[in-house]
């Protein structure tokens, strides 16, 4: 039997699915000799990314890249290959009482895969983004050559490659800083509100708070439309933890998590399932403010306790949609999404508002800019190409933009951002079509 | 714990599911015929498990000294040797692919479980795990070099196990199935058939604790071969697997 490296490639949201030539590889000269023999490639994490961004002609993927190469017990500071998974960092760290500065939703993404987004958590107001904490890394460029960027090395490439969705080369390992805490769990606070006026008001005067988001039900309409719970959270000290927490407050418990069996058939998730599953949720905290202890992986993780819930959405997939509109736009940008997805019926769990903070200048190809962003999923059907237009064309109008790691299918006016990256070696699917929708 | 083939996957995930599982080792000695990616391991597990290892380069095909083996000694030997070669008709008909098969997953291989079996041997205590193959259990068109040379690594460590039986040594026989590695990358393998090293480390682990002889790595794989052993030689001959 003949090695054939040509298989079925899907990303998080299954959706879109390809063909392509996938290699993994561990050692430094053949993942060269890969450089050197192919075009078009594009590195690949875990794939958790949700559309065609680390998609295509040759992927190469990091997933071998999964070791350990130094911690700094005493600084907090890892450094570690591509391929490692914010979950491993996590394993190593949080005993010893760090944790990460920014994580985003799930901690199944890789290192490689955090810069190449410059990923962002429910704390970007505060702490900004994963590559304020970024002392360095190595990337491989299109000659095969391995070079180290830093701020002060190679600081032109260091920029391009941070949000630079893998266009500048393949990152093969990444040197970082960690922050103290005392205690796995967080303190949180969930707050109701009735509608946007409430909720945009609250995340204003939460503007202290380290980690601010807001759980939206986007089918509401008409004079309930924004309801949505406030989740805000510190990390907790260990003299304010209950007792239970307080004796071993850096050790979790081991919890079991379910596995999502198979696809689910198309017709469970629809716009009276999901507006069920929505109502539950606002319903199950009767009263307007909880405050309380969690650990930190029912705070910052609550998806990745269910394995493969991506499977939910059917084998048609799914897109998340990612957008930031400015500040000063924002209320009334977000009043007209929401209108449009509750009047098009195409709901979604858990749709996901936050206020980011500041852009940070020197991350030019960063997605977060100052405004509120809207994350939520859609189920790939006929219908969902026209509602991410219009959708598009809102974003457009009060002069927002979408979340690479997120697009699928979005107009290119709004997904052609990066700079610094024209490179004919590394090329993903999304770049490609991005680039030729604008000709 | 000793690690024979330590650029395995397989290997790897094992050693870290050891150590996950709290197991304690003085040092990890991990051999190798590539001492780049190995030193990047033996530095991983120190970083995450703060655990002290030691690379030691190993080919094989070449003549070993075995002076500087002297002070390595361990309760455990875990061997994730495996050379799959070419299996084509080229493959067969070209003598040095042939003699590589047989030289690194048998005859070459041997001597050196030899070697540490008789530390534990007499020290009275120790578990030697080996890693076989399903490909040992009957010899088909498509892999039988490789086969053979399994079948015959698969009976050496029953004679083994028969051997150090009465001396308290016990020797675990592994029959991993496929596996997604380095080894069968790019082949068009049964998803559902198909383990990946984690899994397998963590089955192999359970057979380490529980004193198994012999595992396969997916259950599944214990139904197949008993099917395949079964099949009467006169139709097995004529099938093309």
């Amino acid at each position: 039997m003949k090695p054939n490296f040509t298989q079925k490639v899907t990303n998080w949201g299954n959706f879109p699915v390809v063909e392509k030539e996938m290699r993994s590889e561990d050692s430094f000269k053949k993942i060269k000799e890969f450089v050197l023999n192919h075009n078009e490639i594009i590195a690949r994490g875990n794939g958790r990314c949700y559309g065609d961004a680390s998609l295509g002609e040759s992927i190469f993927s990091t997933k071998k890249l999964n070791k350990f190469i130094n911690f700094d017990r005493l600084n907090g500071v890892i450094e570690c290959e591509s391929g490692v998974l914010l979950s491993d960092v996590l394993e190593i760290a949080v005993p010893q009482g760090y944790f990460l500065y920014v994580t985003p939703g799930t901690k199944f993404i890789s290192v490689g895969g955090a810069i190449a987004s410059d990923v962002h958590g429910k704390n970007h107001h505060a702490e900004g983004c994963f590559s304020e904490y970024v002392i360095e890394f190595k990337l491989m460029t299109e000659s095969g050559e391995i070079i180290t960027c830093s701020r002060e090395e190679n600081s032109e490439k260091f920029w391009a490659t941070i949000g630079g969705m893998g266009l500048t080369g393949i990152i093969l390992t990444a040197k970082f800083k960690l922050k103290n805490i005392e205690s796995a769990y967080i303190r949180q606070e969930s707050i109701k509100a009735d509608n946007l006026d409430e909720i945009f008001k609250l995340f204003d005067e939460s503007e202290n708070w380290t980690y601010t988001v807001a759980w939206i039900d986007c089918l509401q309409k008409g004079k309930n439309i924004g309801r949505s719970i406030l989740m805000r959270g510190e990390h907790a000290f260990q003299h304010e933890l209950p007792q239970k927490f307080s004796k071993t407050p850096l050790r979790l418990k081991k919890k079991l998590s379910p596995t999502v069996p198979f696809y689910f058939p198309g017709f469970v998730l629809n716009a009276l399932t999901v507006k069920i599953f929505n109502w539950l949720y606002y319903k199950k905290q009767s009263k307007k403010e909880v405050k309380n202890f969690i650990d930190y992986e029912t705070f910052f993780y609550p998806l990745d306790a269910i394995n493969d819930w991506n499977k939910i959405y059917g084998k048609s997939g799914f897109i998340q949609y990612q957008m930031v509109i400015p500040k000063e736009a924002g209320k009334e940008g977000m009043k007209r999404i929401l209108e449009t997805i509750a009047k098009s019926g195409n709901g979604s769990f858990l749709a996901v508002l936050k206020l980011f903070g500041k852009h940070n200048p020197e991350a030019y190809n960063s997605f977060p800019v100052e405004g509120y962003t809207l994350a939520l999923d859609f189920k790939v059907n006929s219908k969902l190409k026209k509602l991410v237009d219009q959708l598009d064309a809102i974003v457009q109008e009060f002069g927002g933009r979408i979340y690479l790691t997120k697009d699928s299918m979005s107009r290119s006016s709004l997904t052609n951002y990066l700079k610094n990256i024209q490179n004919p070696k590394f090329v993903s699917l999304q770049h490609k079509r991005i680039i030729n929708n604008n000709s | 714990m000793i690690v024979l083939g330590s650029t395995s996957e397989v290997a790897q995930a094992f050693v870290e599911k050891a150590l996950q599982e709290g197991e304690k080792f003085e040092k990890i000695y991990l051999f190798t015929s590539n001492k780049e990616t190995t030193e990047r391991f033996a530095r991983h597990i120190d970083v995450k498990f703060l655990q002290q290892a030691e690379v030691i380069e190993l080919d094989l095909t070449k003549e070993i000294d075995y002076n500087r083996f002297d002070n390595i000694n361990s309760n455990v030997l875990f061997c994730a040797v495996g050379y799959l070669g070419e299996g084509t008709e080229e493959g067969l008909y070209d003598n040095r692919n042939t003699e590589r098969i047989i030289d690194i997953n048998y005859s070459k291989l041997v001597p050196v479980m030899n070697y540490f079996a008789h530390k534990f041997e007499s020290r009275r205590s120790g578990t030697i795990i080996g890693l076989s193959s399903v490909a040992g259990d009957r010899g088909r068109q498509s892999n039988f070099i490789y086969g053979s040379a399994k079948a015959a690594f698969t009976a050496y460590l029953s004679g083994l196990r028969n051997y150090l039986f009465d001396k308290k040594v016990h020797v675990l026989t592994i029959k991993p199935g496929f596996m997604a590695t380095k080894m069968t990358e790019g082949l068009p393998l049964n998803p559902k058939l198909t383990a990946t090293p984690k899994q397998a480390a963590a089955c192999i682990y359970k057979a380490f604790k529980k004193e198994k002889n012999v595992a396969y790595v997916l259950p599944v794989w214990s139904i197949i071969m008993m099917i395949i052993r079964n099949i009467p030689e006169f139709i097995f001959k004529k099938l093309k697997l």
